[in-house]
C-alpha cells in the first residue's frame, strides 16, 4: 500500500497562512463556520523579552491507527489503500462528534450548519492526478512538505512539545528539529 | 465509494452560496473535479495583489478558476504565492462585486445616507461624467478638480494630465521618504537586496518574513539557509524575530538612535569598506564634517533613546563592520520609515550600507537589472499638457524635495482648513477611505464635493460619497507586461493576462480612461494618423519594442521571459556627483540636514496618552483591500489590540475582553489580545479593518480602523519638522487604553 505523510519544519514557518488559503480554495471548504481543515497553530512561550513563538501548520495526520475511524459509530470513516488518506463519507456522517472528541489533533471539525463532520482529505483528488496536496504546493518556505511516507518516516522527530504522543495512533507526520546552520 | 461531489455538497459550500445571485455563473465552481488528467487548462499570469507581481499559474476549468499557484519557473517568487495571492480567485468571484455603472439618486452624502443607487449604462455614465466635469471646470476653474489615484496604469496618468487635474496618492505614507533619500545617497530607489549572499543582516523594525512581500521573505529565508547572522531591532517579537539570531525590543522610534550609534562605531574604529568608500563615495570630500557629526552619537547615548544596551550596539556595529558582505535592508514596512523621524532613519540606513560597501555589490543593496518596456508616452507622445495649478490642495509645493507624489496625509487638512470648498470634482480611483489618517475628517471634506466619480472593484466606503460608480476589472481579468524590480539580478518580464473573462459590465482601466479622454480631451488619445489609441495596440507595441515578441498575443502564450546576463557591479551611481553621497549637499542647499540628526518621533508618551501605538499589516491581508475575501477573512481574523499582560493588568483589561484605545485624533474599540511578544509600553493594532460599507457582506461593519487613531497633519507641520514627505502620519501616535465592558 502506498502511503504519504507530512514533514513539518516549524522554524521555517512565517505564519503566512498560504497553506490554509490553498486548502480552502482547492477544497472549497465552507468559510465563516470555523471549519478549517488546515490551520497554523501558534504557541507563545516565555516572558518578555525572553519570548519565543512556535508556529506549526496542522491538519489531519492520516494516522495508520486512526482513532476517529475506530470510534465512528456509523463507520463513515475509512483509510484508503491507494494513498493512506483517512476520509469521512459525508453521506454516512451523522455529526455525532465522536471523531473530533477522540482526535488529539483537532482534525475532524463539525459544521454546525450542516451537522456533518469534515476534515483534510490529503487532497486525494490532486494526488490521483499526480499533484501534491494544495497546502504543500502553496507553502512558500518549505515549512510544510508532503511526500512518500517511506521517505519521510525516518526524518526528524516524531513530535514536538505539546504534540500528542504518536505511539498509538501512528500519525503520518514528522518534525524537523535541526536548527539553522550558522 | 465517496466522490468529490459528496464531500463538497456535504461540507455545505454549495448550499451556503446557492442563494447568491452569482449562482448560475459559478455553478460549475462547485462541480465535481473531473476525472480526466488535470490540469485541464493552465494559464500563466502574474499576481497584482501587491506590486511585486509574482508569477502565477491559474488552473481554469469551464471558465472558472479552480486554483492559483506560483509559477514554478519564475525565480522571482520561486513558484510560490502568499495567502493573498492564493485566495485571490475569491476577489474575482466576490458576489458583492460592483457589476454595473451606478448613479446616486439621493443628493445627500454621508455615512448615514442611503445613496439610492440606480443602474445606468456605460454610455450614460461616461456622458454624465464628461458633462459634469465640463460644467464644474467652467464654473470653478481648474483648481476645483482633483484625482485621487495612482499614476498607473499610464492611461489614468495621461487622462489626469490632459485634463489638468492635480493628483494625490499614497506615496507619502509608503516609501516616498526612502525614494527622496535613495535618489540623493545611492542614486536610485530599489527594493532589491541580495540577502542570500549576505553574511550579516541588520533589520531595523522590519517584519520581513510575515508582513512584507513573499519575494523579500524568501531572500531572508535563503540567507538563513546559507548561514547568515540576522539581528532584528523591533518593539514587537514577530516571525522575523524568530528567524533572527538576536532580537532587541527597541523603543519605538529609537532605532534611529541605534543606527546613528552604529555609524559612530564604524567611523570611530574605521570599520568601513575602505576601498569602496574611497573610490565610490564622497566620504573623502566631507570626511571632517562626517566624522565630527557622528562624534556625539555614542552607543551610550543611544541606549538612553532606544533601550538597547550600549554594549549590544558596540558589538553589533563591530560585527557589522567586520563581516562582509553586511547589509541593513530597508523597506516601507520598516517601522522607522513609518514615523516622523523616517527621513533621518532612511538616510542613516543608506549610510550604513554605503559604509559596508554593499551598494550594487553581491550580498548587498543592488539596483535591479530590468528590461525597459517603452511607456505609453514614448510610444504615442502626447501634445503639451495644460499647466497645473500652482497651489495644490495638499500643499505639496511647500516641500522642496517631495517630487511628483501627492500626499494622503495632508489632504483632509487641505480640503477642510486650508482650502475649504475648493475641490468640486473628484476622480477617485481604487483607493480606500480607511487608507487615510483620520478617515472621518476626510469624509467630512468629501461631503462638500459636488461630483465624485468612483472606480473600484468592490463597494468600499468611498461609495458613500460617490455620485457615479464605475465597476473595474481586477488583475485576473486584465493584460499587462511587467518588468521585475524586486529580485531582478538579471532582467525578466512576466505577462499579466485575463484568466477568465471580465464578468458583468466591468471594464478595464484603459477603457475607462480612453472613453473619458475621447469625450473630454480627444487630442491626447489619438495616434499621429488621427485614429484612437487603444490598450491592446499599446501592449502589442510594447511587446515588439521591448523585443519580447511580434505582438502581445504571441508573448502571452509563453508568459515569461528571462534574459541571461552576468551581474556587473556599478562603478558610477546616479547621483548628481556620480558617487554615493554620505553627506548630501542637495539637502544642505534646501536647508535640510545634510547628515542625519537625531530627532524623536512626533508623538511621545504623556500622562494622558502613556503608550506608543504600533500598527501592523497582517500578512493575510493587503492593506484595506482584501478583508471581504471570506477565505482571508477567516484565516486572517478580525482586528485586535495586542497588549502586554502587565499593562493589561494595570488597567483591568482581560484577554478577549473589549478595550477602548484613545488617541488625540479619535478612539476605537477592539478585542484585547494579551501577549508577551510586545513591549509593555506598546499597543499593537492591525491595519485594514473597520470597513463601514454595508455592501461588503463579509467585511462590512467588522473591526475598527487603526487610522481612526492616527492624527492627520497639516503641510506646515510637515515642513516645519523638516520632513521630506508626510511619513509621520502612518503610525506616529500615542494612545491611552481602558476596558470597554
Amino acid at each position: 500500500m502506498n502511503s504519504y505523510g507530512w514533514l513539518i519544519d516549524p522554524k521555517r514557518c512565517i505564519e503566512c497562512s498560504a497553506c490554509e488559503a490553498a486548502c480552502k480554495q482547492w477544497n472549497q471548504v465552507e468559510t465563516g463556520v470555523n471549519v478549517r481543515w488546515r490551520r497554523v497553530l501558534r504557541q507563545e512561550a516565555g516572558a518578555f523579552p525572553n519570548v519565543s513563538v512556535t508556529a506549526v501548520s496542522m491538519a489531519c495526520n492520516h494516522c495508520e491507527n486512526a482513532f476517529c475511524q475506530k470510534v465512528c459509530p456509523v463507520k463513515a470513516i475509512w483509510r484508503r489503500d491507494e494513498d493512506g488518506a483517512v476520509l469521512i463519507d459525508q453521506s454516512r456522517c451523522v455529526g455525532c462528534g465522536q471523531c473530533y472528541v477522540f482526535c488529539p489533533y483537532g482534525a475532524p471539525q463539525l459544521n454546525p450548519a450542516t451537522r456533518k463532520t469534515s476534515k483534510c482529505t490529503m487532497c486525494f483528488d490532486r494526488i490521483e492526478q499526480g499533484l501534491e496536496p494544495a497546502c504543500a504546493t502553496a507553502c512558500p518556505t518549505g515549512a510544510l512538505r508532503w511526500g512518500k511516507w517511506e521517505e519521510i518516516r525516518g526524518k526528524g522527530a516524531d513530535r514536538i512539545p505539546g504534540f500528542a504522543h504518536p505511539r498509538q495512533m501512528q500519525p503520518h507526520v514528522r518534525f524537523v528539529t535541526e536548527p539553522w546552520r550558522s | 465509494m465517496i466522490t468529490r461531489r459528496t464531500i463538497l455538497r456535504n461540507t455545505g459550500t454549495a448550499a451556503a452560496l446557492a442563494a447568491a445571485p452569482w449562482e448560475e455563473l459559478f455553478a460549475s465552481y462547485f462541480e465535481e473535479a473531473k476525472t480526466v488528467p488535470y490540469p485541464p487548462e493552465s494559464i500563466v499570469t502574474s499576481c497584482a495583489i501587491c506590486d511585486s507581481a509574482c508569477g502565477m499559474r491559474a488552473t481554469v476549468k469551464d471558465g472558472v478558476i479552480r486554483f492559483l499557484q506560483g509559477l514554478p519557473e519564475d525565480p522571482h517568487n520561486e513558484g510560490r504565492l502568499c495567502a493573498k495571492g492564493t485566495a485571490s480567485a475569491w476577489i474575482k468571484n466576490d458576489p458583492d462585486r460592483l457589476k454595473f455603472p451606478m448613479m446616486r439618486t439621493n443628493p445627500k452624502k454621508g455615512f448615514e445616507e442611503d445613496p439610492r443607487w440606480v443602474r445606468i449604462s456605460w454610455t450614460e455614465a461616461l456622458d454624465t461624467i464628461a458633462a459634469r466635469f465640463r460644467e464644474i471646470r467652467d464654473k470653478y476653474g481648474q483648481e476645483a478638480l482633483l484625482a485621487v489615484s495612482r499614476s498607473s496604469p499610464a492611461w489614468f496618468a495621461r487622462l489626469y494630465s490632459a485634463l489638468g487635474m492635480e493628483r494625490v496618492d499614497h506615496n507619502d505614507m509608503c516609501y516616498g521618504v526612502d525614494i527622496v533619500v535613495s535618489q540623493r545617497t545611492i542614486g536610485a530607489h530599489s527594493f532589491a537586496w541580495d540577502l542570500e549572499n549576505a553574511k550579516y543582516i541588520v533589520l531595523f523594525g522590519w517584519d520581513m518574513m510575515a508582513r512584507a512581500k513573499l519575494v523579500l521573505a524568501n531572500r531572508l529565508l535563503h540567507a538563513k539557509e546559507n548561514g547568515a547572522r540576522v539581528v532584528n531591532f523591533n518593539p514587537v517579537y514577530t516571525p522575523t524575530a524568530k528567524f533572527s539570531d538576536e532580537w532587541h525590543p527597541v523603543r519605538p522610534g529609537g532605532d534611529l538612535a541605534v543606527a546613528l550609534a552604529m555609524i559612530h562605531v564604524l567611523l570611530k574604529e574605521n570599520l568601513y569598506d575602505k576601498d569602496f568608500v574611497d573610490k565610490y563615495t564622497n566620504f573623502g570630500q566631507y570626511e571632517n564634517e562626517i566624522r565630527s557629526h557622528f562624534e556625539k552619537y555614542t552607543p551610550e547615548w543611544a541606549e538612553k533613546e532606544s533601550d538597547v544596551p550600549a554594549g549590544v550596539i558596540w558589538r553589533v556595529a563591530r560585527e557589522f563592520g567586520a563581516t562582509r558582505p553586511a547589509v541593513a535592508p530597508l523597506h516601507k514596512k520598516t517601522l522607522a520609515a513609518n514615523y516622523e523621524n523616517a527621513a533621518p532613519m532612511c538616510h542613516a540606513i543608506a549610510i550604513l550600507n554605503i559604509l559596508a560597501g554593499n551598494i550594487d555589490r553581491p550580498g548587498g543593496h543592488y539596483f535591479p537589472r530590468t528590461i525597459s518596456i517603452p511607456s505609453l508616452d514614448s510610444i504615442w507622445p502626447p501634445p503639451a499638457y495644460p499647466k497645473l495649478p500652482a497651489k495644490r490642495v495638499d500643499g505639496r509645493e511647500k516641500l522642496p524635495l517631495a517630487g511628483s507624489y501627492g500626499m494622503f496625509s495632508t489632504l483632509a487638512d487641505g480640503m477642510t482648513r486650508v482650502y475649504p470648498g475648493r475641490v468640486k470634482f473628484i476622480f477617485w480611483n481604487n483607493y480606500h477611505l480607511n487608507s487615510f489618517p483620520e478617515p472621518r475628517r476626510l469624509a467630512e471634506a468629501l461631503k462638500t464635493v459636488e461630483f465624485m466619480v468612483l472606480v473600484d472593484i468592490l463597494p468600499m466606503d468611498a461609495m458613500y460619497f460617490a455620485d457615479i460608480v464605475l465597476p473595474s476589472t481586477m488583475f485576473l481579468e486584465g493584460s499587462d507586461l511587467i518588468a521585475r524590480t524586486y529580485n531582478a539580478k538579471s532582467p525578466f518580464v512576466v505577462v499579466r493576462q485575463p484568466v477568465t473573462p471580465a464578468p458583468f459590465e466591468t471594464k478595464s482601466a484603459s477603457y475607462i480612461a480612453i472613453e473619458l479622454g475621447k469625450r473630454l480631451a480627444p487630442e491626447y488619445f489619438k495616434k499621429p494618423d488621427g485614429s484612437w489609441i487603444s490598450g491592446s495596440e499599446l501592449l502589442d507595441e510594447q511587446t515588439k519594442r521591448a523585443g519580447l515578441g511580434e505582438n502581445f498575443a504571441e508573448f502571452r502564450k509563453k508568459g515569461f521571459f528571462a534574459k541571461e546576463q552576468a551581474f556587473t557591479p556599478r562603478t558610477t551611481f546616479a547621483t548628481a556627483t556620480g558617487k554615493c553621497q554620505i553627506y548630501v549637499p542637495e539637502f544642505a542647499a534646501k536647508n535640510y540636514d545634510p547628515l542625519p540628526n537625531w530627532r524623536p518621533k512626533r508623538d511621545l508618551p504623556s500622562a494622558e496618552f502613556p503608550y506608543y501605538l504600533i500598527t501592523v499589516l497582517p500578512g493575510e491581508h493587503k492593506r484595506n483591500s482584501t478583508q471581504n475575501n471570506p477565505i482571508l477573512n477567516e484565516i486572517g481574523g478580525a482586528s485586535y489590540v495586542q497588549i502586554h499582560p502587565s499593562t493589561a493588568q494595570k488597567h483591568g483589561i482581560r484577554n478577549g475582553g473589549l478595550v477602548r484605545v484613545r488617541s488625540r485624533a479619535g478612539e476605537a474599540v477592539g478585542v484585547a489580545r494579551l501577549t508577551e511578544t510586545v513591549r509593555p509600553d506598546v499597543v499593537v493594532v492591525p491595519h485594514g479593518f473597520g470597513h463601514k460599507s454595508p455592501w461588503l457582506s463579509v467585511a462590512g461593519g467588522k473591526g475598527f480602523s487603526d487610522n481612526d487613531l492616527i492624527p492627520a497633519q497639516s503641510i506646515d507641520e510637515v515642513y516645519q519638522r523638516g520632513d521630506w514627505l508626510g511619513s509621520g502620519c502612518i503610525m506616529d501616535c500615542v494612545v491611552a487604553i481602558e476596558p470597554a465592558e
